[in-house]
């Protein structure tokens, strides 16, 4: 049986972004990583003929972040049980390697438990077996899902960094206000200006706004 | 007698030298004493052993200190209430350097011998003569992103001025450290034992400092448990701590200390020679192959007489939770809005222990 956890493992995939139509003819490629020569050429043999082409390492675990690296893999198939998961769980957090969804194999009979515990998150798949129908629709449901995720989580952070960006030049507008005396679209017009003149973001010029106001304040 | 007296416990842990207290328990049985039925169950990677926990496939876990936070933080998948009511040990962590970058520092810096603890600025020389000399990055490795191995050699690096920039951190699984540095794959790794003296021992790498040199003692391992599976079965959580204190003070003496290695090297846990899991039990920290090991008597600290080791305090969650959000695991805001007392929970801690 496996799983699909891909909450924790991000980003890449500008091509996975792309891959709304799941009848797309697009080849993603999977890096399977098993030391279970019988269950891999099973998983192998169930992705014949279909848009996933498979790599398969069996102990990868010294050179793993370099082999992602060089095969730039789509997915990433994992056993559960393999020592690599962690270095596969630090992609995002410490790592400058993009991360990837990851489905992992398990022969555990928990895998249900821990399945209904890992898709109270963003996306989670449950699986039975290596046969071929139920691998390619897991996968292709990982992918979506990841893509999904992925497009929410760009979202969040362009929402959040939309926001932080007002705040920021708000709070140099005040400024402006109160150590310039000018009203508050004199204030604006003046940082515009300023951009245009450099060349820079109206909030990277509101940046620097503050932090030198904010130093002759200081230094007063 | 309760009910709880006779249902079984899965407890998981990683095969590391600090899960002596739940070895000594189960084999000495302290857990059975408590009426407990505990199986031990050795996990491969502090990710599956988390999601396992979560799961509650796993009732109990031998966590990483940071790990309960992470949890509760949903810092890596979804939130989970994982709390603890027991710190399990203190210290265990060290610093081994390759013999190659080795031998760079001592060229470098000109030591005709080793000044120990090795200051990070001495392997500053050599990453500011690296860069510009344009040649390849130094790489580090720990285990977890969520563990203090990682936020001591961050620390490490950073009392010698050396920039994350300058420097390459993975996360290499504890088992493939000694290979990897072996073969040129990392520079160096902060990691618990046996894996420090292992590297020294196959005269692979150098063992530079300990964590005790990088913090002052520190909660290192934790028994991580769901907030949900203490208020169901409070009694089992109570004889659990109890067991694994009972094993904790057992482990204060050295005679005890051997037997815990002896216990330890077993092919059922840790499955190595006691020549690298008894050192640091015995406050002894191998060096390198032909110089005498340092003495570092808190290597791997249990039990103090002198200080109350086991209880999660508040004051260690947040020094964690600060280092959590100085490497940029989270941010000033989410670090300012946790309620930390609900995930250290140094109340049940003495509510068991003062009864």
């Amino acid at each position: 049986m496996f799983c699909f956890v891909p909450s924790r493992f991000y980003v890449c995939l500008a091509t996975l972004l792309h891959v709304d139509d799941m009848n797309s003819p697009s080849r993603l490629s999977i890096l399977l990583i098993d030391d279970n020569h019988a269950r891999a050429q099973a998983f192998t043999a169930a992705l014949v003929e279909s848009r996933y082409h498979v790599t398969h390492l069996s102990s990868a675990t010294q050179r793993l972040l370099k082999d992602v690296d060089r095969i730039q893999p789509d997915i990433i198939v994992i056993d559960i049980e393999s020592p690599s998961r962690d270095v596969l769980d630090s992609l995002h957090t410490i790592s400058s390697v993009a991360p990837k969804p990851v489905v992992m194999f398990s022969d555990e009979e928990d895998t249900d438990i821990i399945n209904q515990s890992v898709r109270s998150g963003v996306t989670a798949y449950v699986v039975g077996d290596t046969e071929p129908k139920r691998v390619r629709s897991i996968l292709d449901a990982a992918v979506a899902r990841f893509g999904e995720y992925q497009r929410l989580r760009q979202e969040l952070d362009e929402t959040k960094h939309a926001l932080a960006a007002k705040q920021t030049i708000d709070k140099a507008k005040r400024l402006l206000m109160q150590q310039r005396g000018m009203d508050e679209q004199q204030a604006y017009s003046a940082m515009r200006k300023m951009a245009m003149d450099v060349g820079q973001k109206i909030e990277d010029i509101a940046r620097t706004l503050l932090s030198v106001l904010n130093h002759l304040d200081n230094g007063k | 007698m309760n009910s709880d007296a006779s249902m079984p416990v899965t407890l998981g842990y990683v095969a590391l030298t600090d899960s002596a207290p739940l070895v000594v328990a189960k084999e000495l049985g302290f857990f059975t004493e408590h009426g407990l039925n505990v199986t031990l169950q050795a996990q491969h990677s502090w990710s599956t052993l988390r999601d396992k926990l979560h799961a509650g496939v796993l009732d109990a876990a031998h966590m990483l200190a940071p790990m309960p936070i992470a949890s509760a933080l949903g810092l890596a998948g979804p939130a989970c209430d994982v709390m603890t009511p027991l710190v399990l040990s203190q210290n265990g962590n060290a610093i081994t350097l390759s013999n190659a970058v080795y031998d760079e520092i001592a060229a470098t810096n000109d030591f005709s011998d080793l000044h120990l603890p090795l200051s990070a600025n001495a392997l500053g020389a050599v990453v500011a003569q690296r860069r510009k000399q344009h040649r390849a990055k130094l790489r580090f490795a720990s285990v977890f992103p969520y563990s203090c191995h990682y936020y001591q050699l961050v620390d490490w690096l950073a009392s010698g001025q050396i920039s994350l920039d300058d420097v390459e951190l993975v996360i290499v699984p504890p088992t493939n450290m000694v290979d990897a540095l072996h073969c040129g794959d990392i520079d160096g790794y902060c990691v618990g034992g046996p894996w420090n003296a292992k590297a020294v021992r196959a005269g692979f790498g150098v063992t530079v400092l300990t964590s005790c040199d990088i913090w002052p003692n520190s909660a290192e391992k934790v028994l991580g448990v769901l907030s949900q599976y203490h208020q169901r079965y409070p009694e089992r959580v109570t004889k659990l701590c109890r067991a694994l204190k009972q094993a904790c003070c057992w482990l204060e003496t050295i005679p005890n200390r051997f037997e815990s290695a002896r216990l330890l090297s077993g092919y059922d846990y840790l499955d190595a020679p006691i020549d690298v899991i008894a050192p640091s039990l015995i406050g002894s920290c191998v060096v390198k192959p032909g110089l005498s090991p340092r003495e570092i008597p808190d290597y791997n600290l249990f039990f103090s007489e002198h200080a109350d080791v086991n209880a999660p305090s508040l004051q260690c969650a947040q020094w964690l939770l600060a280092k959590m959000e100085s490497t940029g695991q989270l941010s000033k805001v989410v670090a300012s809005e946790v309620d930390l007392s609900r995930i250290y929970r140094s109340d049940i801690y003495h509510q068991i222990f003062s009864s």
